[in-house]
């Protein structure tokens, strides 16, 4: 399983490869970056938003899509296959799931602003910026979750520590 | 007691680096190998370890330089901030159990000891050294002359210290920190972490309630006047646009299981099992304390563009203009010794780690065994690589920043992009081989340099670091695939199985 897992894992880098690659060989406007602010100095302005998410806009939530689901994959990764139960799998989909969700939200919600000029409000921010601000924290905090709560079922479990103290007791005098 | 104003913050940080003096003092009784000196015995307990990882991981920059950011690209700066639940997830997730359970298994001292063990190979264990070294003198070289300009600028405000020149706060500032590192070696380290961590989140909670109040419609009243100013700062993208943002989100964020000063504290505690409770404990500890980034820039740019206050000079001066607009003498205190906190909880992580990758693993690497009397070259490398980076830092003030700057480059994107696929993808799977691991972090070090070096700016403001961390992830998994199998040592084969 580890195999297919990591040629997936690979993929997936590559795709991101391809992704930015594909990103740099698109003109950039001026404000692609930002620019100077008009009238503060030591302050950049980002102009018109638009104009810089519309050849881009689609590549970089591809890129970020893929980033989310490499993380995810990271973690499935570095849990031994045999914990790798239904169950896991299933927490990290959701895990995925939330971090998609979150990141969909933010980025048309900033379209949907970038179209009309108007936006909700959600505890001092924008729409948009609520769900970065507040969304992509808790995102991060389901995997948190599982690894905490899941931690004697999926990460290390009382066999698994008697395993690693069987391997000091074996190993211990060939230490460097 | 605002006519008072300087003698209190004064008195605030004097107050907090006696007691990191006095930690040191009494961590040197408990020093009293080379495995004391470098990761603690492997003897912390959890709350110890949480704080440690996450005052490492906050540094001068989340204090001054975060704010400033926010302040000059708005939201863009919050990715970096926002990604930490993901990233200390991620981190835990690849590292933190194997990392652990290496160290025992072979009495690792240090990441290159891991790599070594890892790929049973010396030249990847000389190359992460190299790295290693290389990044700790940008990365102290920069926090020292950060701590010494801020001292600087309190104690000028002072009658008694009104000349005090740039020297001696260098060596005033480096002494505290030089101290506590030399005489308790990590032990101090850590313990000056609890109470820089506590210092830092008590600040980063305090300054959020102040800058709830600048405004009287609080926060949302602040984000409404960047808002209308250029609604794209106040976006999630910010000024500096949706690549820089995303870039920031990946190597501050899947990088962070890198840093070599964040995993070396991940070999340090006592039971494999504390690691269920040290990962939420260091999110909370970073998530209060990093409160402090997101509100002063936030609110410092809606006072600026909305006609409060004078443009800053520079960036930086966000924090330093919030404290004397809003915050009382005793929370600029509170704020000034965290700030001294978060440089010294990095600086310390970093003169720990780099002492270990001189004396310890570079000669092990070279000829095969550490120096002799470890204990002993290890304080005197803590002093020698302190004046060295308190040097680089004076000369980069006063001549030329070059050298700085280029080291600097070997900071956070460059332990990401070089350390990242060698450690925390290489503990996980057992095919990545040594050529590799090799081909990461030689790509790694060569893109950070080229791209420092040639000043070469990437379109849509992808950075350097982005494009080195891919890069150096891409030829990880090919030339690993492309070379012939490993043959991984009994032990480290048999601890990959669990």
């Amino acid at each position: 399983m580890d195999r297919i897992l990591v040629w997936d894992i690979f993929a997936v880098v590559l795709a991101m490869a391809v992704v930015l690659l594909l990103i740099g060989m698109v003109e950039a406007p001026p404000n692609a970056a930002g620019v100077a602010h008009e009238t503060v100095s030591a302050m950049q302005a980002g102009g018109d938003g638009a104009s810089r998410l519309e050849s881009i806009g689609g590549l970089a939530f591809a890129f970020q899509s893929l980033v989310l689901l490499f993380a995810i994959l990271l973690c499935v990764l570095s849990v031994s296959p045999a914990r790798r139960s239904p169950v896991f799998l299933g927490w990290m989909a959701v895990t995925y799931a939330v971090n998609i969700l979150v990141w969909q939200q933010m980025y048309f919600g900033h379209q949907a602003f970038l179209e009309t000029g108007e936006t909700g409000w959600f505890l001092g921010f924008p729409a948009a910026t609520a769900w970065q601000v507040y969304g992509v924290w808790f995102a991060g905090v389901v995997l948190i979750a599982v690894y905490s709560a899941g931690f004697r079922n999926y990460v290390l479990s009382e066999d698994d520590e008697l395993r690693f103290e069987e391997l000091l007791r074996e190993f211990g005098d060939s230490r460097d | 007691m605002e006519a008072f104003r300087q003698e209190i913050i004064l008195g605030a940080i004097v107050l907090y680096m006696a007691l990191c003096v006095l930690i040191g003092l009494w961590s040197m009784g408990r020093t009293r190998n080379p495995g004391d000196f470098f990761i603690a015995g492997r003897s912390l307990g959890p709350i110890v370890v949480s704080l440690a990882v996450f005052a490492s991981t906050l540094s001068g920059f989340g204090f001054v330089g975060g704010p400033g950011l926010v302040y000059s690209v708005g939201v863009s700066s919050f990715w970096m901030v926002v990604i930490s639940a993901t990233a200390f997830g991620l981190g835990f997730f690849l590292v933190a159990k194997r990392i652990r359970m290496v160290a025992e298994l072979r009495g690792c001292m240090s990441i290159p000891d891991v790599i070594a063990a890892r790929y049973g190979s010396e030249l990847a264990r000389l190359l992460v050294a190299v790295t290693i070294v290389l990044g700790v003198l940008g990365y102290l070289a920069t926090q020292i002359l950060a701590m010494s300009v801020v001292m600087q600028a309190i104690l000028a405000d002072t009658e008694t210290f009104a000349d005090i020149s740039l020297l001696s706060c260098v060596v005033l500032s480096s002494t505290v920190l030089v101290f506590y590192c030399v005489t308790g070696g990590v032990i101090a380290s850590v313990y000056t972490d609890v109470l820089q961590g506590i210092v830092m989140m008590v600040a980063g909670f305090l300054i959020l309630i102040t800058a709830m109040q600048a405004f009287d419609g609080g926060l949302r009243e602040a984000s409404e006047i960047v808002l209308a100013d250029d609604s794209e700062s106040m976006m999630p993208f910010g000024a500096a646009g949706i690549v820089t943002s995303l870039g920031w989100f990946f190597v501050f964020g899947i990088g962070l299981a890198g840093q070599p000063h964040i995993v070396t504290k991940m070999m340090m505690n006592k039971n494999l099992a504390d690691n269920r409770s040290i990962l939420p404990l260091s999110l909370l500890g970073y998530i209060v304390s990093a409160l402090l980034w997101i509100s002063i820039g936030l609110v410092m740019r809606a006072v600026v563009v909305g006609g409060g206050a004078e443009p800053l000079a520079q960036p930086d001066d966000a924090a330093s203009t919030f404290l004397a607009m809003f915050a009382s003498p005793l929370l600029a205190g509170i704020v000034f010794a965290a700030l001294f906190a978060a440089i010294m909880s990095t600086s310390d992580a970093f003169l720990n780690i780099g002492t270990a990758a001189i004396i310890h693993d570079i000669p092990r690497a070279v000829r095969g065994r550490p120096v002799d009397n470890e204990l002993f070259w290890a304080r005197v490398t803590t002093m020698i690589l302190a004046v060295v980076a308190a040097g680089f830092a004076l000369f980069s003030y006063y001549r030329d920043a070059t050298l700085v700057a280029l080291l600097g480059a070997f900071g956070w994107s460059t332990f990401a992009a070089s350390l990242f696929p060698v450690l925390a993808i290489g503990l996980n799977w057992k095919r990545a081989t040594t050529a590799g691991a090799v081909a990461a972090v030689t790509s790694a070090l060569a893109i950070n340099f080229v791209v420092q070096l040639a000043g070469v700016t990437l379109p849509w403001g992808i950075s350097g670091g982005l494009a080195a961390f891919v890069t150096s992830l891409v030829l990880f998994f090919a030339v690993s695939f492309a070379t012939p199998p490993p043959t991984l040592a009994r032990d480290i084969d048999r601890m990959m199985e669990i």
